[in-house]
């Protein structure tokens, strides 16, 4: 995860339309959207929900001018885990069905069934659908900037001011963990090779950890005293000026967000299905 | 352990979020008596190294690998299991909102299996252990080990009241698997803690300076 953390502030600090945009309007959407898929029932309707939303990601991803590659390469990263849990979900029976039909029996009285894989191929819908809106909040979003939309938005300034703090040593703990990464690679230590005794690759493992955790600790030490130099005092909090959203950014907003609960709601109330 | 948008019905993910906060407003009333201009930085420090420590893959089995939690580990540190949930509220927070690992939906169960479970499971076990048996490793080892499984086996609780994963099969899974690394948990939070309380004693606010000193 932390590898990743340099290309998306690289993807961040591109040039869009999306780009530009108030870091709120975009946390407000992103949320909106998801929380829109979600609140969809674990029913087919979802197929023609996602395809309008996917749409609309798509839509806005073009606009990003950001590469189809960047995307696909940051879903696939996330992807794999979870799934697999998707995939899982084709052999077991679940509380959303009553009657099941078995497509294929395997050994060991393991079963396909066919309500089991629509309801994999829903999960699967929602969760892509959900995870691409992340995508593109964070690829079009400096950190820096999420914070300051999330404090203008009524994220409490103690979070907002460690967090402030955590998302600048993580850049910090990126480096190390290159560095550290590259050491091992230089000693040819792969923690995976399993002709190197277990407890030494543990052993290597917990080294580096502890090394991390020290390192940050200096780290800490040294940001404590400049802040003391610049006069940090208990009661400080980030400071974060007030920015009213301008016209075209409300006209955005306020169409997606039409758009975001018109959709489920009509597709609901017509029963229109584009599958 | 992160489980991700859609795994749980929105209801159900609108009742964790309310339960956690509560726990989050009570980690924010710590965060203003406790979190001094010597601790935040600490505190920030320590959310960006569980942040990493989660993205080190530990070989498991079979070629599966694993992350830590680092809920314990904050914990004791920190000598609050209020301090586990503001730092992994901090953590869930970026993980799910940056890199969606993790969900917006369902970021309530997950603070709570690895904020509040984890912090409080495993800042009890800790001290409850150090009082019985005066051993800091022996101590931080079973308070890491169990504040890795516990939140595991909540999750796997959750899934099932989501209707996304049967409860037997899902609580083997992820007892088994989270178990093993667990045992790694324990392992490389006792070998932090041991260097912390080492190289900088005075940054550890537990039973576990004195401990070590003892």
């Amino acid at each position: 995860m932390i590898e990743e953390l340099f290309q998306i502030e690289r993807d961040a600090y591109r040039n869009s339309a999306i780009h530009r945009l108030d870091a709120r309007v975009k946390i407000a959407i992103t949320f909106a959207a998801i929380i829109a898929l979600v609140a969809v029932p674990y029913s087919i309707m979802i197929y023609t929900v996602g395809a309008f939303f996917f749409a609309f990601f798509f839509l806005l991803w073009c606009c990003t001018r950001l590469s189809l590659v960047v995307y696909v390469k940051r879903l696939l990263s996330i992807v794999p885990l979870w799934g697999m849990i998707i995939f899982f979900q084709i052999f077991l029976k679940n509380k959303y069905y009553t009657d099941y039909h078995v497509v294929m029996s395997l050994p060991l009285g393991i079963s396909i069934y066919a309500e089991s894989i629509e309801f994999a191929f829903i999960l699967l819908v929602k969760f892509v659908i959900c995870i691409s809106f992340i995508i593109l909040l964070s690829s079009t979003t400096k950190m820096h900037d999420l914070l300051e939309g999330a404090a203008r938005m009524g994220l409490p300034p103690e979070f907002a001011l460690a967090l402030g703090m955590m998302i600048r040593y993580l850049f910090v703990f990126g480096y190390m963990y290159r560095k550290i990464n590259e050491t091992l690679k230089t000693k040819c230590f792969d923690a995976f090779d399993r002709h190197l005794p277990y407890r030494y690759r543990l052993r290597q493992l917990g080294y580096t950890i502890g090394t991390m955790f020290i390192r940050s600790y200096e780290v800490g030490e040294r940001v404590y005293t400049s802040m003391l130099c610049r006069g940090y005092g208990r009661e400080s909090y980030l400071f974060v000026a007030k920015k009213p959203l301008k016209t075209y950014e409300w006209a955005f907003l306020l169409i997606s967000l039409i758009f975001i609960v018109a959709v489920p709601v009509a597709v609901w109330l017509t029963a229109i299905s584009l599958f | 352990m992160h489980i991700p948008d859609s795994f749980i019905p929105i209801w159900q993910g609108a009742i964790y979020w309310i339960i956690v906060l509560v726990f989050i407003t009570l980690a924010l009333k710590w965060a203003k008596d406790e979190m001094n201009e010597e601790k935040l930085p600490l505190v920030a420090v320590l959310a960006a190294g569980i942040f990493a420590l989660q993205s080190f893959n530990l070989p498991v089995s079979m070629g599966t690998s694993g992350h830590l939690v680092g809920g314990a580990l904050a914990a004791i540190i920190l000598g609050s299991p209020f301090a586990a949930v503001f730092i992994l509220a901090m953590v869930l927070i970026v993980q799910g909102v940056l890199f969606g690992d993790g969900g917006i939906t369902v970021m309530g169960a997950n603070i709570i299996n690895m904020g509040v479970i984890g912090g409080f499971v495993g800042f009890y076990t800790f001290k409850g252990l150090m009082g019985m048996t005066k051993s800091m490793p022996l101590s931080v080892f079973f308070a890491a080990w169990l504040a890795c499984l516990i939140p595991a086996l909540a999750a796997s609780l959750e899934l099932y009241l989501a209707g996304t994963f049967p409860l037997v099969e899902g609580m083997i899974a992820m007892g088994i698997y989270y178990a093993i690394i667990g045992v790694i948990e324990g392992i490389v939070t006792v070998g932090a803690i041991y260097l912390i309380t080492t190289a900088r004693p005075d940054l550890v606010d537990t039973g576990a300076k004195t401990a070590t000193g003892a």
